[in-house]
This record gives structure tokens, sequence and C-alpha cells, in this order.
């Protein structure tokens, strides 16, 4: 049996998964003929678990017990908006887990979002296996473009303890534009424009024959067709409310009335003028029963989310910004997402980019298509398609006065490295902490913590003589590698940080172990977010410190979009008509999972962490141990031990050990200029890393640093002299060697680069003519 | 171009990394146009990209992967007028790589070095027009701009501004005709 790799689009609402085979792309339907399966977990009072549209229709008998829009939780820390959010209009129990993770409270049990969602992967993993007649282990899931890294990691373990091997987290614009552009032999640039069920992404996308280049991409993932539901039950519930003096949001029974209510009048609206909602009985009041009946047209619905709409080109102004295009340089528009059916939407679309958008892409289901697209691709023995993503974020490292600094700016291409130069804020420090953020604010707190590390173990001399270059590294396979090196020593340290998922390795791999992915225990669940959401909280430095531990974190380098799932009920009409009612006996085609069923398929064997693991010698040193002052993390940050010991034999690859030096990376001379890290001792009261001011920020910024340490004399010349030298090089002895003179040119070294600069012949000219 | 080269020529390669300069990692001369820019990125990527090369193995992927993030690295400092200007005249004084933040500072202060103006007539004109900009007078602050212009010739953000102001000015005649 040839091994098959699905794409799955894991959506907020609706979920879709497709397969790329003999040339052909199909979306592959559920047991009951439907493109698409809500992604909704119902649990039931016998045990049992419900997922899908089957589940999706228990809401109303069950709303406690049943569990929608997971989507808008995971990867989030308790205290986030967003789960204030939910909290508040969700009728399910969302309650706070360890470490300010989010858990779902179902009876006496507690699940973590990871957990929720591997429930949906495995139906949909179920779905294909039926359809297939084979088992499924391979699976290119989508995530929103502008998902932070947690979110990303989460989906990823999601898919994990469903049994599933992610051969790559996609960016479900950048699936939606391979669907789109795949094989074509176009030459465009687009704009997708896609609205889920609770994000929105833009992405502007290059496509050439093979090459799929995203220009930029940006998105708001508080916004999505949840948010036009929710603005017809308000509009519903306050009439209601003024009319009968009846708070249908206190009834979570009514309350999910109204909900599907408002949500199916919304996708009448993309085919009809006007819909009615009539919901008989919604409420007993005063022995009276109480009805909802309210007429809409598409006017008045338009009048009430028209905010919503132009938010979307707010960010769509954004996009095309950071592209440097306007919408005259763009060749087409794609809509994806459920709510992109809405008449009023395509209209605003048309207007906004002055061409009406591509209308005969299934706006359901070409995430799902892109998905399996890119799975076939990276299975495949030859590639077929390349995709230049970007990261969405901006990812930054924590300095002093509570700032985050950038180390490598959104929308910037993947793979890449960038490495930035700290240095000591005390005379003799022995440790750093280095703290990692994803987001756009300049107050670091106000940014996602991704994790944070600490780094010992450097010469130790006076404050700012020491120089650390913290090196991000962002592979297009999503993960984002930090490492710490001391350019004087060669002394280096990275650290994998994988515990954003709220899942720790060990975590999955018992759950994996157990066999028992239907009824995750609790146990295995606990801290989603852990040690991030401290230090997010401003508490004192948590993690352990690890000898030469590599440090990874998941990013969203990769390409997405959010294909909102569509409109089962649609769908369901065409397909069911269609030949393709198959009643098959199989798993998948039993929607219900037997909690205790083991998975009927061979569950991979827990994808050892991808990267390191790697046995080659570190070059690192030993990092001694500081003494910790704090006595430590929580159990899932030490998490990794299997892995954290290990040298990582990328850190081997960037730091040879034969190298006598760091890896001398010309120093970012004018404008970055060199933070300091600040002692851990420190760390309580002011803040980690101090920068020393940009150049062309001139003392302003400085000062301004000094002043937020108190209590720490730190002559502002003394930071501009080092911020300085980075343009003498002649300056202090730590100052890198330069490149030529660090002993790394050997005579092979110089052969290799005349033959791959083209002297020789062969391969490389042809390399050469191409290029010409 | 996906099969370039053997693996012990990527090994090689990655060795020899920090020896080259953007261009040469792109592979174009560094006269190459925007476009030819962006079309070498793309055939590089075609060559390096690490998905294309999973059945290596962990060292040699390793090597391509380093590959493709300096290419990415190249492209992203090379794809950008200012940057480029700034990469350019660090590669003037020997300098091979140039992080993206650093291209970026060194580009933002020969920015405002320009929009203070170079000589002594530029800058007295230069400022000038900033007066008049300020009392929202765009037709002699276009004047003491084309003035300043004629002192610094190279200056790209005189020109850039020039032309910004010429588009104002021409879009409020619009809208007064219009009315």
């Amino acid at each position: 049996m040839a091994d098959v790799a699905i794409g799955i689009d894991l959506g907020t609402s609706n979920s879709c998964v497709a397969i790329a085979q003999d040339r052909s792309v199909e979306v592959i339907p559920n047991a009951y003929g439907e493109a698409t399966s809500a992604s909704v977990v119902a649990f039931r009072e016998d045990g049992t678990i419900t997922v899908g549209n089957a589940a999706k229709a228990n809401i109303i008998h069950d709303p406690v017990h049943t569990v929608y829009s997971s989507k808008r939780l995971i990867g989030r820390y308790f205290f986030s908006e967003e789960v204030k959010k939910a909290r508040a209009i969700c009728s399910y129990r969302i309650v706070e887990g360890p470490n300010h993770s989010v858990r779902i409270q179902i009876r006496d049990d507690q699940y973590s979002l990871p957990e929720i969602s591997a429930l949906v992967l495995k139906e949909m993993k179920a779905v294909a296996e039926a359809h297939l007649g084979q088992p499924v282990t391979k699976a290119v899931v989508t995530v929103p473009a502008y998902f932070n890294d947690n979110q990303r990691q989460a989906t990823k373990d999601a898919a994990r303890v469903a049994g599933l091997e992610v051969l790559r987290i996609l960016n479900e614009p950048t699936a939606a534009a391979l669907a789109y552009g795949f094989g074509q032999g176009l030459t465009q640039k687009v704009a997708i424009y896609d609205l889920g069920g609770g994000t929105f992404d833009i992405s502007v996308l290059e496509i050439g024959t093979d090459v799929f280049e995203v220009l930029s991409t940006c998105g708001d993932t508080f916004l999505g067709g949840d948010d036009f539901d929710d603005r017809l039950i308000d509009l519903l519930a306050d009439e209601f409310s003024a009319a009968h003096g009846v708070n249908l949001r206190k009834d979570p029974f009514a309350f999910e009335k109204l909900k599907v209510a408002a949500e199916s009048a919304k996708k009448n609206l993309s085919v009809d003028d006007e819909v009615e909602i009539r919901i008989p009985g919604i409420v007993e009041h005063d022995g009276t029963s109480l009805s909802v009946e309210r007429r809409i047209a598409q006017d008045e619905f338009a009048g009430l989310v028209m905010d919503l709409v132009m938010r979307t080109f707010k960010v769509c102004d954004e996009a095309l910004q950071q592209a440097n295009l306007t919408v005259r340089d763009l060749d087409g528009v794609i809509l994806v997402g459920g709510p992109t059916r809405l008449p009023l939407i395509r209209k605003a679309v048309g207007d906004y980019f002055q061409q009406p958008p591509k209308t005969n892409i299934d706006p359901d289901e070409v995430v799902a298509k892109g998905a399996a697209i890119h799975a076939a691709s990276l299975t495949a023995p030859e590639q077929q398609a390349y995709l230049l993503d970007v990261t969405p974020l901006s990812l930054r490292i924590g300095v002093a006065g509570g700032l985050a600094e950038t180390v490598i700016e959104r929308n910037t291409p993947v793979p890449i490295e960038q490495t930035r130069t700290f240095t000591t804020f005390q005379d003799f420090q022995e440790r750093v902490k280095i703290r990692v953020y994803q987001g756009e604010a300049r107050q670091s707190e106000e940014n996602e913590m991704l994790g944070q590390f600490e780094f010992a173990g450097f010469r130790k001399a006076r404050r700012g003589e020491v120089e650390i270059d913290v090196t991000f590294a962002i592979d297009s396979d999503g993960l984002v590698r930090v490492t710490a090196c001391d350019r004087a020593t060669g002394q280096q340290a990275s650290t994998e940080i994988t515990l954003s998922s709220g899942l720790s390795e060990e975590e999955i791999e018992d759950i994996l172990e157990k066999g028992d992915t239907d009824r995750v225990q609790t146990a295995s669940a606990d801290d989603l977010i852990a040690g991030e959401a401290e230090t997010a909280l401003d508490t004192p430095p948590e993690m352990e410190i690890q000898p030469a531990p590599e440090m990874e974190i998941e990013t969203p380098s990769v390409p997405g979009v959010d294909p909102e799932p569509p409109v089962a009920a649609d769908v369901r009409v065409e397909l069911s008509a269609g030949a393709d009612v198959r009643v098959e006996p199989s798993a998948a085609a039993d929607v219900r999972v037997e909690p205790s069923a083991a998975p009927d398929v061979p569950v991979e064997p827990p994808a050892a962490p991808e990267v390191n693991i790697a046995p080659p010698p570190a070059p690192e040193v030993h990092v001694e141990p500081p003494a910790a002052p704090q006595p430590v993390p929580p159990p899932s940050r030490e998490a990794t031990p299997s892995v954290a010991p290990q040298p990582s034999s990328n850190v081997a690859a960037d730091a040879p050990a034969a190298r006598p030096r760091p890896p001398t990376t010309p120093r970012p001379a004018a404008g970055p200029a060199a933070p300091r890290l600040e002692s851990l001792d420190e760390m309580v009261e002011i803040d980690d890393l101090d920068i020393l001011q940009n150049l062309d920020e001139g003392d302003d910024a400085g000062s301004d640093e000094l002043e937020l340490m108190e209590g720490v004399e730190t002559p502002p010349a003394e930071l501009r002299g080092a911020a300085l030298d980075l343009e003498e090089p002649e300056g202090s002895p730590d100052d890198p060697v330069p490149l030529d003179a660090h002993g790394g040119v050997d005579e092979a070294n110089v052969k290799a680069r005349d033959a791959y600069l083209g002297d020789a012949g062969g391969d490389l000219s042809s390399y050469r003519d191409d290029e010409e | 171009m996906s099969d370039v080269l053997a693996p012990t020529e990527i090994l090689a390669l990655a060795n020899i990394l920090d020896e080259l300069d953007y261009y040469q990692v792109l592979h174009i001369d560094p006269g190459a146009s925007a476009a030819q820019v962006r079309q070498a990125f793309h055939a590089s990527s075609r060559a390096f990209h690490p998905d294309a090369n999973r059945h290596l193995d962990r060292e040699h992927r390793e090597a391509i992967t380093k590959i493709a993030r300096r290419i990415t690295e190249a492209y992203t400092v090379l794809r950008d007028a200012k940057r480029r200007r700034a990469y350019d005249e660090g590669r003037g004084t020997g300098q091979r790589r140039m992080q993206i933040a650093e291209a970026e500072a060194r580009a933002e202060q020969t920015a405002t070095a320009e929009l203070e103006g170079a000589t002594p007539n530029g800058r007295r004109y230069s400022a000038l027009a900033r007066q008049d900009l300020a009392r929202g007078d765009l037709a002699a602050a276009l004047r003491n701009l084309q003035t300043a212009a004629t002192f610094e010739p190279g200056n790209s953000h005189f020109k850039a501004t020039i032309q910004d102001l010429k588009e104002q000015i021409e879009a409020s005649r619009r809208r007064q005709k219009a009315i």
C-alpha cells in the first residue's frame, strides 16, 4: 500500500480533509457524504464522544458538554483577552489549568485544548481512512497565517496526539494559493482574503510556475464569521429583552438555540435577500412560552456587520503596504472561508480591490485541497512546488525596561537566521536570561511569550565587555531555534522551547503510549503553556538552566490560511445527491468514538522531536548550572529532558566544534547595537536585557534605558562606547575576528568557493546559465 | 537547477558561506535589477529548499538549511532598494554579510542625512522647504526643494519628495477643478 499523506483544514467551525492522488485533488466526504465536518466535540452522558456534525446537533440539547470553536482557545493563556471573551459567551466550562493554561471542564474531567483538537483531527483522519481503505499517518495541517508560535505548536501537538505525523504546518492562505495556482503555469500576484469562523487573514503572494512566494501576510485572530453571528445574536437578544424583559443570554439552552438560528440565518443570507428567524418557545416566562420571530434583510444585516468588514480592509491595507503593492498590482483576489459567500462581503471585497473576486473556487474546500497538494508534494520523490513563506509576527527578545527588541521582523521570508549582540549589565555577571517574544508591541508584555532560557558560563568581565550573540533561526518547517553565544570564548548554549502548546513532550508520548487518544487523561494535560505564562506575568525566572540544551520554538513560519469551513448544510445537499453515499462500516463512518477504543490505526510512534537529538559532539562548552536562585520549574518546563542534554546537531552545524571562535557574523554594526543582559539577581527588579542604544537613536534612547535601571549607575558614555566600537574593529580584544582571519579558510574552501562562483565548468556553470 | 550540487559540494558551500557576499550567494551580478534579484531568489530556492532535499542525511540537510537561510537573508536585504544601498556601501569596505536590522538602520541614517541635505545650500533650501511644508504651502516647498536638488543631484530623498509634492499639487488642482 502506498504511503499516503492527507491535507487537513482544521477550522474554527468546520474541518475538511482532502487528498491529492494521481494528479487530481479531491475533498474526502465523511460518512454522511458531507465535505466538511463541524469542529465540534460532544461528550455524552454515557462516556461516548461524538465529533462532527452530529456533535454540533448536540449543542442545543447539551450545551455544557459540547465543545465548539475551540480553535479560538488553542495555544492561549487563560488570562488572555480571547479566553476571557470565550468564557463569557461559551456554554461549556472553561477553567484554568496549571500554569495559566486553558482547560475544558467536562463533568469530572478536564481536557486540554490540544486534546480537543486531536479529537477533531482524529475524526478527519478516520474519514480519510474509511475512504481510502488504508491507514493514514501523515498529514499537512493548516493554521491561520497569523497564528503565533504557541498556537502552531499546540496544533502540531494535537495532530500528534491524534496519531498523525505532521509533515508541515501550513498557513491557510498559502494553501489556498497553492490550490489555486498549482500546475496552472500562472505568473500572477494574488491576494488571498481569508475570513474564517474565528480568524481573518490576508496574504499577498506572487505565484510563478512552481514557486509560490508569500510577499506579506497580516491578520486578525479576533475576527471571524462567529463575530457576524454574535451581531445577529445581540440584535435578537436585545430586542427580546426589550420586548419581554427576559435576558436570553442567561439561559444556556435558549442562548444556544439563538446561536444556531443566527448562524443559519447568516448562511441563508448568502443566498437569500431576506430571511426569517423563528424560534418558537425559546423560553418560558411567567408561565407563557415566548418565541423569537424576526425578519432580517441583507441591508439590515450589512449594517450590523459593516464595521467588521471594514476592519478586514484595514488589515488588507497593511498587507499591501508590507508587500509594497497597491490593489492595481494584483492579478486576482481569492476568497477563502464560509463567510466570504455572503454577497455583502463579495461586494465589499470587489470594491476594495477594484476587481471582482474569483468565484470559481469553493471557499470551504480550497484550503484542504492546497494542504493535500502540499502533502503529496512533500511525499513525492520530486518536489513539484516550492513554498516561500514568511513569518507573520516579529520575533523579539526581552530587554531592559520591559521592552522587547525585534530580532526578526514580521514578513521576513523563511528560513532565515539573524543575530543581535547583547552585553552584560553587571560587572562580573554570570548569567543572563533570554526571553523570546512574538508580536508587534514594543512593550514586552504586550507580546506573546514564547519561552525563555538562561545562558551562563561566558567570560566574566566588567559590564558591557562581554558580547553575547543571540541568534534566532526560523526554518521552513516553522521551528525557531534560539542560540546564545559568547563571542570571546565561543561558549554556546541553545535551548529548545517546546512548552508553548500546553502539552509537554512526555505528556504527548504518554498519551500516544497509552494509545488512548480518545479519552486523554487530565494528568497528561497539565500545563499547557506553563512556563511561559509565568514569565508573561513577570514572575521570577523559572526555567531551569540546562547545560547545552537547544532551544527550539515552533514558529509560524509557515504558510497558512484559515479557510472557514463551510456551511455544512449547503454542502450536504450537493454531496448526498451524488453517488457518493457510502455506508462504510469502518471506524470512520462511525462518528461515535468509543472512549476506550484503541486507535484503530497503528499510531506512529511519537514522532521524535524533529530536530535535535543528534549525537554529534556539540561544540558547546558545558554550562555550569548556576545555582539557580529560584527553585525551579514546573514539570512541563523541564520537560524535554530527553532532548535537553543532548548536544544538538543543529548547533553543531552552525558552529563546528573545531572552530576556535564562535561563528563570527559581522557584527551588527551601526544599527542594532549591543543590548545588555542583566544578571539573574537583578531580574526581579529590573528587566532583562539592556540595549545599548542604536546609534541612530542617539543618546536619548540610552538615557531612557538607564533611567529605568535605578540604582545601577552605568554611565551613558560607556554604553555608547560599547556601541561605537562596533564600528572600530580594532577596538577591544573581544571584537570578532574578521572573517578572513578567523581560520576557517583553508585551501579546500577557497577551491569550493571558486567552484561555486562558477569558474569551474560542469554543473556549476549550468547553474549560472540558468541564472542569467 | 535542483540537482546542481553534489552532496560534497553542498557541504563545501555551507562551509564557505561567510566568504560570499550576497550577490555571490544569489549568483547575480552586483548590478542586477530588482527583478533579477527576485528571479535569482526563486532559482536558488528551488536548488536549496529544505523541502526538496528531504532525502539527504541529516548533515547535508543541515548544510542545505544553512545555505537556504543565507539565501533568504541575501534576498531580504537586496530586494529593498534602501537596504541594498546600505549593503553596497558596506560591501565596498569589505563587509560581506549585513544583518537585516543593520541594513535597515543604516538606510535610515542615510535617509536622515539626505533629508537634511549634505551641502550648505542643499541644507539651507531643504530647511526652507520644510518650513513651507509646515505652513502647508506645497508650491513654495516644491520650489525650494527643487533649488536644493540642483545642489545635490544625487539626493534620492529630495527627488522622491519632489515627485511626491508634484503629485500632491496635481491632485489638489484636480480637486479644485472638480469643484
